[in-house]
C-alpha cells in the first residue's frame, strides 16, 4: 500500500533510503554462521552492517559479534531525577501551603515527606526505563523484515545489509560458510 | 544453536528413551531440546487438558460469587462506615500478597542465573496479569478507607495515625498511585521477558493470539543488540519492582492494617508482611507449576529440580515468617503498656485466638516438617504440598489482621480519631479489647471471589501467553547437559557470565 506523500517524505527524513540490500543467510548451526561473520569481516564488510539473528541469548562474544553499546543505564537515572523533583515540590509546596503541625514536628517534616518522595522516584525510575527499553530496542516495527520462520526452531540467521556491487561476493561467503538457505529481499 | 542441543539427550517423557539421568530420578532434571520447542508447547496449549478447563470454570464461577457479594454488600451497608469493608480489604491483600510478589521470583532467580528457575519463570511473570485485577480490587478499599483529618464540629481538624503527613487528607491518589506504578512495572516485566516466545510463535497462532502477537512482539528478530536490551531491562526493571514492591506492601500493610487499630506502632510488621508476601508468591508459583506438570501436560519439560530447589528457599522463608511472628509478639509481651496488651489480646489471645491458632499450624506446624524431609522435597511434591496448607494459612492471616484491623474501632473521636494537640498523651487506644467481628454471607462471597479472580486471571494469562520461557528453555539447553565424573553422571552446568 502506497503511503500518502507527506509520510513517505517523513519516513524519508528520518530513515534516509539507502542503496543497501537486506541479505539473510540461514545456518543450522552457531558454528556455521560464526564462520560466515568471520568470512564477512576479512572480506570488508563492516560489522555493523551485519546482525545475527537468535531464537535465545548466545553468551557475549560466542559468535564473533561486534560489542554494542547502548544508554538504557542512564534512562532509570533520569526518571528517577525527574521523579524525585516532583515528589520534593508536590511535598513541600502543600505542606507550606497548608500549615498543620502535627505532635509538636515541623511543618516541613523529612520523614512523611520521604513516602511521597520514594515513590515518585521510583515512578519516575520505571517509566524511563521503559521508555529507555523500546527506544534503545528501536521498537515496535511494525513490518516484519527480512526473517525466517526456521530460525525459531534454532536455526541461526546472519542479516548482512549489503551494497549492491558487495551482493554477490556476501551470498557466496554464506553459502562456503554453510548455509542452508540465502533470501534478498529483492 | 542446534548443534549445541542435538547433542543433549531426548527430554524426558517426550517420546524418546528417558534421557542419562545419573542416580537420581529420570524426572530430576529436564533438558528440553530447542528445535520444536516453541512448535510444541503452542499445540499443547491449544489442545486443553481438562484441569485448566476446571481451573477456568471454577475461577470464573468464583469470581461471579465476589461481585454479587461485594454489590450486595455495598447496597446494604453502603461506604459511609469502614467497619463494614474489613472482610473485603482481607480478600485483596491477600490476593495483592500472593500475586504482587510473584513476578519478583522470575527476576530475583534469574539475577542469581539459577538454571532451575527456568521453567518458573513464565508462571511467575504470568502473575503479573493479575496485578491489573489488584488495581480494580484496590479501588473499593480506598473509598472504604477514613480520612486522615476530619473537621470536627467545634471546627478544629480532628485527625488519625497515619504514615502520611497530615494535610493530605485522603492518600488515596498517592496509593493507587503506587499501585498503578508496580502493576505497570510488573506488566513490562512480563512484555519484555515474553517478547521473544511471542515473536517466534506469530507464525504459528492465529485469530487474536497472532494479532497480540504481533502487535507486542513487532520488530523483535533476535538481534545481539535486542537481547542485550532485554537483558539489561529485565534486569533494571526487577530492581526496581524489588524497590516498588517492598515500597507499596509496605503503604498497604501501614495503611490498612496498623493506622487502623488505634494505638498500634510496630516497625516489625511492614518487614513481616513483605516476608509473608514472598512466602505466598513462590508458594502460588509452586502450586502453578505442580498443576502444570502432573495435570496440566507439561511433565516433560517441567523436571523435579525446580521444586527441589525453590523448597528449600521456601523453606527459608516458612522459618522467616515464624521468626517475625514471635518477634512481633515478644516485643509487645515485654513492652506490656496497656495498648500493646490490648493489642495481643486483640489479635492473638483473645478476640481472634481460634484463627491465630489455625494460621500457625497452617504457616509452619504442618508446613515445616513438609519442607524439611529431603525425601519430599527431591520428589518434587512436598513443595507444593506445603504451598497449598502455605496459601490457607495466609488466608487466614490475612483475615486475622486486616478483617480484625477494620473491626477495631469506629471512625469518630476517641475511635481513630483525635485533636493533634493530643498527641503526645496517648489518645485513640484500643481499650476495651473489642471482640471478634465475623463475616456474613456477603464477606464470604467476596472473599471467595478474591481467589477466583486469580484463578480466572492467570488461566486467561496461560491462554493468552506462552505459559513456559520458552527463550529461557533454550538458553537452559545450550548450559546444561549430564556428564560423567569418575563412575557417576551428574548434571553439568555452564555459567557463561
Amino acid at each position: 500500500m502506497a503511503m500518502p506523500g507527506f509520510l513517505q517524505q517523513l519516513r524519508d527524513a528520518m530513515y534516509p533510503p539507502s542503496r543497501k540490500q537486506a541479505i539473510l543467510g540461514l545456518f543450522q548451526d552457531a558454528e556455521s554462521a560464526a564462520t560466515a561473520g568471520d568470512a564477512l569481516k576479512d572480506a570488508g564488510v563492516p560489522d555493523t552492517d551485519y546482525d545475527f539473528l537468535t531464537d535465545s541469548p548466545y553468551p557475549e562474544g560466542s559468535l564473533g559479534e561486534r560489542e554494542e553499546k547502548h544508554r538504557l543505564y542512564l534512562y532509570p537515572f533520569i526518571g528517577a531525577l525527574l521523579g524525585l523533583s516532583s515528589g520534593i515540590m508536590i511535598t513541600a509546596m502543600s505542606q507550606v501551603a497548608y500549615p498543620l503541625v502535627t505532635g509538636g514536628k515541623p511543618v516541613l517534616s523529612l520523614p512523611p515527606m520521604a513516602i511521597v518522595c520514594y515513590e515518585g522516584t521510583m515512578l519516575g525510575a520505571i517509566l524511563f526505563t521503559v521508555i529507555g527499553i523500546v527506544f534503545e530496542s528501536r521498537l515496535p516495527k511494525f513490518v516484519l523484515g527480512l526473517y525466517d520462520e526456521r530460525i525459531t526452531q534454532g536455526f541461526l540467521g546472519l542479516r548482512v545489509n549489503a551494497e549492491p556491487e558487495q551482493r554477490y561476493e556476501v551470498i557466496q561467503i554464506m553459502n562456503s560458510a554453510g548455509a542452508v538457505e540465502v533470501k534478498t529481499d529483492q | 544453536m542446534a548443534s549445541e542441543t542435538q547433542a543433549h539427550p531426548p527430554a524426558a517423557g517426550h517420546g524418546h528413551d528417558s534421557h542419562e539421568h545419573g542416580h537420581f530420578g529420570p524426572e530430576m532434571w529436564v533438558i528440553p531440546e530447542g528445535p520444536g520447542l516453541v512448535a510444541d508447547v503452542n499445540e499443547r496449549q491449544r489442545t486443553t487438558p481438562g484441569i485448566w478447563r476446571v481451573v477456568f470454570y471454577a475461577g470464573a464461577i468464583l469470581t461471579i460469587l465476589g461481585i454479587v457479594g461485594f454489590l450486595l454488600k455495598a447496597f446494604t451497608a453502603g461506604f459511609s462506615d469502614h467497619r463494614a469493608w474489613g472482610f473485603y480489604v482481607a480478600a485483596f491483600a491477600f490476593v495483592f500478597t500472593l500475586t504482587a510478589s510473584a513476578p519478583l521470583a522470575a527476576c530475583a532467580f534469574r539475577f542469581t542465573k539459577s538454571h532451575w528457575r527456568r521453567p518458573l519463570s513464565r508462571i511467575a511473570e504470568i502473575f503479573s496479569l493479575v496485578s491489573i485485577v489488584n488495581i480494580l480490587l484496590f479501588i473499593p478499599a480506598l473509598i472504604a478507607l477514613p480520612d486522615i483529618g476530619v473537621m470536627h464540629e467545634s471546627g478544629e481538624q480532628l485527625v488519625r495515625r497515619s504514615i502520611w503527613f497530615q494535610e493530605l487528607v485522603n492518600p488515596s491518589g498517592w496509593l493507587l498511585a503506587g499501585m498503578i506504578g508496580l502493576s505497570f512495572c510488573s506488566v513490562a516485566i512480563l512484555w519484555l521477558a515474553a517478547l521473544p516466545d511471542m515473536a517466534q510463535s506469530r507464525h504459528l497462532v492465529t485469530g487474536f493470539r497472532a494479532s497480540l502477537y504481533g502487535r507486542l512482539a513487532g520488530g523483535w528478530y533476535g538481534t545481539k543488540r535486542q537481547w542485550q536490551i532485554q537483558k539489561g531491562g529485565l534486569a533494571i526493571l526487577g530492581a526496581l519492582y524489588f524497590m516498588m514492591v517492598v515500597f507499596v506492601q509496605f503503604l498497604v500493610v501501614s495503611d490498612f492494617a496498623m493506622a487502623m487499630i488505634p494505638g498500634w506502632k510496630d516497625s516489625i510488621l511492614p518487614p513481616f508482611y513483605t516476608v509473608i508476601s514472598f512466602q505466598g508468591g513462590l508458594a502460588s508459583i509452586l502450586l502453578v507449576a505442580y498443576v502444570m506438570r502432573r495435570w496440566g501436560g507439561y511433565r516433560y519439560l517441567i523436571g523435579q529440580a525446580p521444586f527441589w530447589a525453590a523448597s528449600k528457599v521456601l523453606l527459608g522463608l516458612t522459618l522467616l515468617h515464624t521468626y517475625h511472628l514471635f518477634a512481633f509478639f515478644i516485643t509487645y509481651w515485654y513492652g506490656r503498656l496497656e495498648v500493646e496488651q490490648a493489642i495481643l489480646n486483640y489479635l492473638m489471645f483473645d478476640s481472634y485466638i481460634g484463627i491465630f491458632w489455625a494460621q500457625l499450624f497452617f504457616t509452619f506446624f504442618i508446613p515445616f516438617p513438609i519442607l524439611v524431609s529431603n525425601h519430599a522435597r527431591r520428589e518434587g511434591w512436598g513443595a507444593p504440598l506445603a504451598a497449598i496448607f502455605i496459601v490457607i494459612g495466609l488466608m487466614l492471616w490475612h483475615i486475622r489482621i486486616f478483617a480484625a484491623a477494620f473491626a477495631a474501632a469506629p471512625a469518630v473521636e476517641g475511635g481513630l480519631y483525635y485533636l493533634p494537640s493530643d498527641a503526645f498523651s496517648f489518645p485513640a487506644l484500643l481499650l476495651p479489647v473489642p471482640g471478634a467481628t465475623f463475616p456474613d454471607l456477603w464477606d464470604i462471597f467476596m472473599i471467595l471471589g478474591g481467589v477466583g479472580i486469580v484463578l480466572l486471571v492467570f488461566r486467561i494469562g496461560m491462554m493468552l501467553l506462552p505459559p513456559l520461557s520458552l527463550w529461557e528453555m533454550k538458553e537452559g539447553s545450550m548450559y546444561q547437559r549430564v556428564d560423567t565424573l569418575i563412575r557417576g553422571r551428574y548434571l553439568v552446568l555452564a555459567k557463561p557470565e
